[in-house]
């Protein structure tokens, strides 16, 4: 039976949003991205709510809205550090000596060209398969091993963190 | 997997963690849904928009009306007046405040105060948010630096009332009053400011070719619109009997039985009073309650609703 888009809504907006806020590392641009792709599923959902796997579908909507948007965007200033963040929801307490370097690693994926960013973010955070990744971002499986291969170098190499507060250029490669 | 991996996994993680509530975007989307669109009624609509446009041009084409006072001051309200696009709305606001009070001049306001409150809650020094776009750059030495969606933004904190200001495609203006956090309540209210073309208000009286700027009420059944003319005379339009005061005798206006005052004047016309007032007794309350142009079905359905 097809759910309504309510109750598609009611039960994956925040799954959604989840997933938006770790592609863009930027809270506000995740509920833009959400909210546009759920008013434009809403008025196809006829037709989305009848497929397999709606949510599946609804988050491939996602990651290409945020990859033309994007693209649109490429060329404008997105704030992007732990003050944005934390203005919407204030980070969990953290302790551990692990917080720097997650912070750090995050400003470095954060500069990731939009494609590698998206195939790290499906491998490691959606734990998806290279053909499942290839699925998603409509590309060869052997385009997304090179574009996790060359993320990880990029991610690797030594890199200080720039002081929070401070907005990153996100004007990265539209490759 | 070797540390960078995990390294890049527990980043994600974290990242995750500052997942936006999701309220703002629910409220955005329950005001900007759009409805199926009938493609054919739609084609017939604009075929005959575009013939009545031709023939209006036609018609227009040779004559030529010369501006009216009213045009330079009409123009600087957004939309002309009637319907005037809001612009702004917040998607999220403290539980159990509701829209009382709207201004569409130069500015542009909105106020929500808590459901329930009486008498004339945006002025009585309780608890309210204000949404402000427009304006004037803020001023003084008591501001400080924060940021509204990375955006720069200004916060001053004064007897109680934050006020937060940045420049959005607009100047725009949180205030909050009358909480002990207003602050930390100014700034997730700016955060969940979202441009919203479809958030119009239509005012319920034209005087002069002005229509009115202020609107307020608790809810959609009562109601008052007012408006300033020739600078001396507060004209209002209301669902509620006015106050008169002093001794009254009948007088006839808008060809009914009124009531005249000293210093105004009220009729009961239909669904609603007219009155207007003035410092000081002048014909010219009665004159200005003659010339109030009702608007046949105003909009308040606005008045006492949240989000």
């Amino acid at each position: 039976m097809t759910p309504s888009f309510d109750d598609f809504v009611a039960e994956q907006v925040t799954p959604l949003l989840r997933y938006a806020t770790v592609l863009t590392c930027d809270p506000h641009l995740a509920q833009d991205v959400v909210q546009e792709v759920l008013l434009r599923a809403q008025q196809k959902w006829d037709r989305i709510g009848a497929v397999d796997l709606p949510h599946a579908y609804v988050k491939r909507m996602v990651t290409n809205e945020y990859l033309s948007w994007r693209r649109r965007r490429a060329a404008k200033d997105v704030a992007l550090c732990m003050t944005t963040l934390e203005s919407v929801t204030p980070p969990v307490g953290d302790t551990t000596h692990h917080y720097d370097e997650r912070e750090a690693m995050l400003q470095r994926i954060a500069k990731l060209p939009r494609k590698q960013r998206a195939a790290i973010v499906l491998r490691y955070y959606e734990n998806y398969e290279d053909s499942e990744i290839a699925q998603m971002l409509g590309c060869a499986e052997g385009t997304v091993r090179s574009h996790i291969s060359r993320a990880l170098a990029t991610l690797r190499m030594d890199h200080t963190p720039e002081p929070a507060g401070v907005g990153l250029r996100l004007g990265e490669g539209l490759s | 997997m070797n540390d960078t991996e995990q390294l890049v996994k527990d980043a994600l993680g974290k990242l995750a963690e500052r997942t936006p509530h999701p309220g703002p975007t629910l409220n955005a989307l329950r005001r900007k849904r759009k409805r199926p669109r009938n493609v054919f009624l739609i084609s017939v609509a604009g075929m005959a928009a575009v013939a009545v446009l031709i023939f209006a041009g036609v018609i227009a084409s040779d004559r030529y009306t010369p501006p009216s006072g009213n045009d330079a001051a009409a123009a600087l309200i957004p939309g002309n007046g009637q319907s005037v696009a809001l612009k702004y709305a917040p998607h999220w606001l403290p539980t159990g405040y509701v829209e009382n009070f709207r201004l569409v001049d130069r500015e542009v306001h909105r106020v929500w105060v808590p459901e329930g409150a009486k008498g004339f809650p945006f002025t009585d020094g309780g608890p309210q948010i204000a949404l402000i776009a427009g304006g004037d750059q803020p001023e003084g030495v008591d501001w400080q630096d924060t940021t509204v969606r990375g955006l720069k933004a200004k916060i001053a904190l004064r007897d109680q009332t934050a006020e937060l200001v940045w420049h959005a495609q607009d100047l725009l203006k949180v205030s909050v009053r009358g909480f002990p956090d207003a602050r930390q309540v100014a700034l997730q209210v700016a955060e969940s400011v979202r441009a919203d073309s479809k958030v119009v208000h239509r005012a319920a009286f034209k005087l002069d070719g002005r229509y009115a700027d202020h609107t307020w009420g608790s809810k959609p059944a009562d109601w008052e619109a007012m408006s300033i003319w020739k600078n001396q005379v507060s004209v209002h339009v209301g669902t509620l009997p006015p106050q008169l005061v002093g001794d009254t005798k009948p007088v006839v206006v808008r060809g009914r039985e009124g009531l005249r005052t000293e210093k105004g004047v009220a009729v009961f016309d239909g669904s609603v009073w007219i009155w207007a007032t003035a410092e000081s007794n002048t014909d010219l309350v009665v004159e200005a309650v003659n010339k109030v142009e009702l608007v046949p079905s105003p909009d308040t359905s606005w008045i006492g609703k949240g989000l």
